[in-house]
């Protein structure tokens, strides 16, 4: 565990991240550059999500977040879609063992669509029960996620709390987004090189540094990810003049 | 009962239920004596340095206790075949202790004076307990327990040569070794010092935990004082262990008011309880309490893995176990505790058991010092899990049917290290994945079997789960099955 007290803020010869984030793109160019059907791709994808939760554990990394699968995806074919559902229920349930005994906590954010399979939301609940004692990495997952939503959700949550306008802050606001014990993204990491949010915990990223690697998602190892982790060391972060308040944190 | 086996040599042994040793097992003085023999075992520098090389027994001392009482037990009941197969279990186990102290003294769990050294322990602190607690033993009684724990002793070594013949060079013999060869060790410390700075609440104040959170600031270091005037006089002088006033007056009454309770109504307290009381984790001030809890989120968290590891059929099949498939699962798993997890075949299952599996696992996989080692505290681990989660009636054994009624929860962190382990060595390569000449190498090495099929490469996360639908016996007729019942 890296300590806490420089979370948020990198010093110069640089404490590493603490919450990293994973915008995993690139599978279908990976399966295409091979003459392979897209689903090669996402199967491949799965080596390296095990590869990345390692390395970030083991490098001390407090908080990791992949994006799954967003809200747009359900624009994509029906079978790549009922592909992806089945594929993500088999890795789910495949590393649920070895998530557990790695201490690492587990937890979905999103998953809302009724077009999501009873069985996979299932699984979802029991990784996430199954691992919430855990005191290690917290990973969280998402799936079905869109940033936008995730922001008109704390607003209805707000104005059902019957909270006054004048009262509204950043901090408030922040506690009612969903996981709002969730810290501000320090670093996102968007592979295949495409330089775009795309919808992505639209609240959390707002001070993130972000690096938009070349590599296409299956290809990326621990090495790459490790790299990344010190090229954000390195950088000097300046939140715009802004403190650096964490996201919903009582700090 | 002792007729079971006629005309052997057993029948002149000194064993079974009408030896003077059985006599003591419910008597709550002998876990008195017990503390008191494992000071003393612990303070001879070859014991101590073995226990204290012992992480489980620094972290868990009490356990040692009970392992003792346990083993004890075994080998005085009346069946020769389980008293046979404890003594093997004992001697491997011994024969995975040695190396040096601190101080670059070897030691060696398999040195005979050392064993009888225990043994001597043993008996000397069951005659001190008779003695202190104002019921002497008479002589032809003394003799006849000193020829029980001299046969103990024989049963381990195969002769008892170490230990004189005579009982009366016994108390010289006693003396000498006190008087020379003990020493403060740190095992010893621990035991004396630490210990009784957390002491758990007994069997008898579970119902009253108020009682003994006030009462335990007094017993712990009452407990300490007690042991510590019960010591031999030169040993306590050369331990530089503190002469409290009033601590022999003290040691004397508690060995005399436990002596008295032996007239309670049976089962208010014996030995047992008090050992097994002793060997709950340090920081259970309200067992119960916390026992409910725990059962109720563990239960949460074993439901959601039974269903995470329940195969999928299929790519399209719904996957949650309908109850018909649990009563299946149920029955499954108390044939697998038959045929695979109880070793030691008495129908339950106990640390022995799954020492056993370790050991022939790394025997048949022929694993190297540190694999073995790992793969040994893996096992350990896994039985401190299993007791954790089963140890609900307090008997510090479980049952074919608790293991079968809480099968899904038996899956918890250290069991998959088990699996990770044998991954590990199974991976020859460290590729990070078992080929299929690496999956059929493990079944012929480790459970003489040829394997007809294997469908390619297994990575570490499908082995583990494979593994572990297989120890929780939710899937017959995997490979492990006919492998590991012969294991």
């Amino acid at each position: 565990m890296t300590e806490r007290g420089t979370a948020g803020r990198a010093a110069p010869d640089g404490a590493g991240p603490r919450h990293v984030a994973c915008v995993m793109d690139g599978n279908g160019r990976w399966a295409r550059r091979r003459s392979l059907p897209r689903t090669a791709g996402h199967r491949a994808a799965e080596t390296a999500v095990i590869d990345v939760i390692e390395a970030a554990r083991a490098a001390g990394v407090e908080w990791l977040t992949l994006y799954a699968f967003s809200t747009e995806n359900w624009n994509r074919s029906g079978t790549e879609v009922e592909f992806l559902m089945r594929l993500v229920r088999r890795v789910v349930r495949k590393h649920a063992p070895l998530l557990l005994a790695r201490g690492i906590r587990c937890r979905f954010l999103g998953v809302a669509d009724p077009r999501i399979p009873r069985e996979l939301a299932q699984d979802f609940c029991d990784l996430a029960a199954l691992t919430a004692d855990n005191r290690g990495m917290t990973l969280t997952v998402a799936f079905d996620h869109g940033g936008r939503r995730d922001i008109v959700e704390a607003a209805r949550s707000l104005i059902r709390s019957g909270t006054p306008a004048d009262e509204v802050t950043e901090r408030l606001f922040a506690d009612h987004l969903p996981f709002p014990d969730t810290p501000d993204v320090d670093l996102v990491i968007r592979t295949s090189g495409e330089q775009r949010i795309s919808n992505f915990m639209l609240w959390q990223v707002a001070y993130a540094e972000w690096v938009f690697p070349e590599v296409l998602w299956p290809d990326l190892r621990a090495p790459d990810f490790l790299a990344y982790l010190h090229a954000y060391q390195r950088r000097d972060r300046r939140f715009g003049g802004v403190s650096a308040g964490t996201n919903g944190d009582p700090s | 009962m002792t007729t079971e086996a006629p005309g052997t040599a057993d029948e002149a042994l000194p064993f079974g239920p009408e030896s003077e040793f059985s006599g003591f097992f419910d008597d709550p003085r002998w876990a008195l004596a017990i503390i008191r023999a494992t000071v003393l075992e612990a303070a001879h520098p070859q014991v101590g340095a073995a226990l204290a090389d012992n992480s489980t027994f620094v972290a868990h001392p009490w356990r040692r206790l009970r392992n003792t009482f346990v083993s004890m037990r075994r080998m005085f009941g009346t069946d020769p075949a389980v008293r046979e197969r404890e003594a093997a279990r004992l001697n491997r186990l011994h024969a995975r202790m040695s190396g040096s102290d601190s101080r670059g003294r070897a030691y060696d769990a398999m040195d005979r004076a050392t064993r009888a050294w225990v043994v001597a322990t043993l008996f000397e602190s069951a005659v001190t307990m008779c003695r202190l607690s104002g019921q002497p033993l008479d002589q032809d009684t003394m003799e006849r327990m000193y020829a029980e724990y001299r046969a103990f002793l024989a049963a381990l070594d195969g002769d008892a040569a170490e230990l004189p013949e005579d009982l009366h060079d016994f108390w010289r013999y006693f003396d000498r070794i006190v008087e020379n060869e003990l020493e403060n060790t740190e095992a010893a410390r621990i035991i004396l010092y630490r210990l009784f700075d957390h002491l758990p609440a007994p069997a008898l104040l579970h119902g009253a935990p108020t009682l003994w959170a006030a009462g335990r600031a007094v017993a712990g270091p009452v407990l300490g004082a007690i042991t510590v005037a019960s010591l031999p006089e030169p040993y306590r002088r050369r331990a530089g262990l503190p002469e409290m006033p009033g601590a022999p007056t003290l040691m004397q009454g508690a060995y005399l008011a436990a002596g008295l309770t032996r007239f309670l109504p049976g089962g208010w307290i014996n030995a047992e309880s008090i050992i097994e009381a002793l060997s709950l984790p340090p920081d259970s001030d309200d067992p119960r309490a916390r026992t409910v809890t725990a059962l109720r989120a563990r239960m949460k968290r074993a439901s959601a893995l039974l269903r995470l590891l329940t195969p999928l059929s299929g790519d399209a099949g719904p996957a949650p176990a309908p109850p018909a498939a649990a009563q299946e699962t149920r029955r499954s798993a108390e044939e697998f505790f038959r045929r695979v997890l109880d070793q030691t075949g008495d129908g339950h299952l106990d640390w022995p058991d799954l020492a056993a599996m370790a050991r022939e696992l790394s025997t048949r996989l022929d694993l190297d010092e540190p694999e073995e080692t790992r793969l040994y505290d893996a096992f350990a681990a896994w039985w401190r899990e299993l007791q954790a989660a089963l140890d609900t009636d307090g008997d510090g054994r479980v049952g074919a049917e608790e293991y079968a009624a809480a099968v899904p929860s038996l899956a918890g962190p250290a069991l998959i290290r088990v699996a990770e382990v044998l991954f590990d060595a199974t991976d020859k390569d460290g590729n990070g994945s078992i080929d299929a000449d690496e999956y059929r190498t493990l079944f012929r090495t480790a459970f003489h079997r040829d394997l007809t099929t294997t469908d390619g490469a297994h990575g570490r996360s499908a082995f583990v789960g494979d593994f572990l639908s297989f120890m929780t016996g939710r899937r017959t007729g995997t490979p492990y099955d006919p492998l590991l019942a012969d294991a």
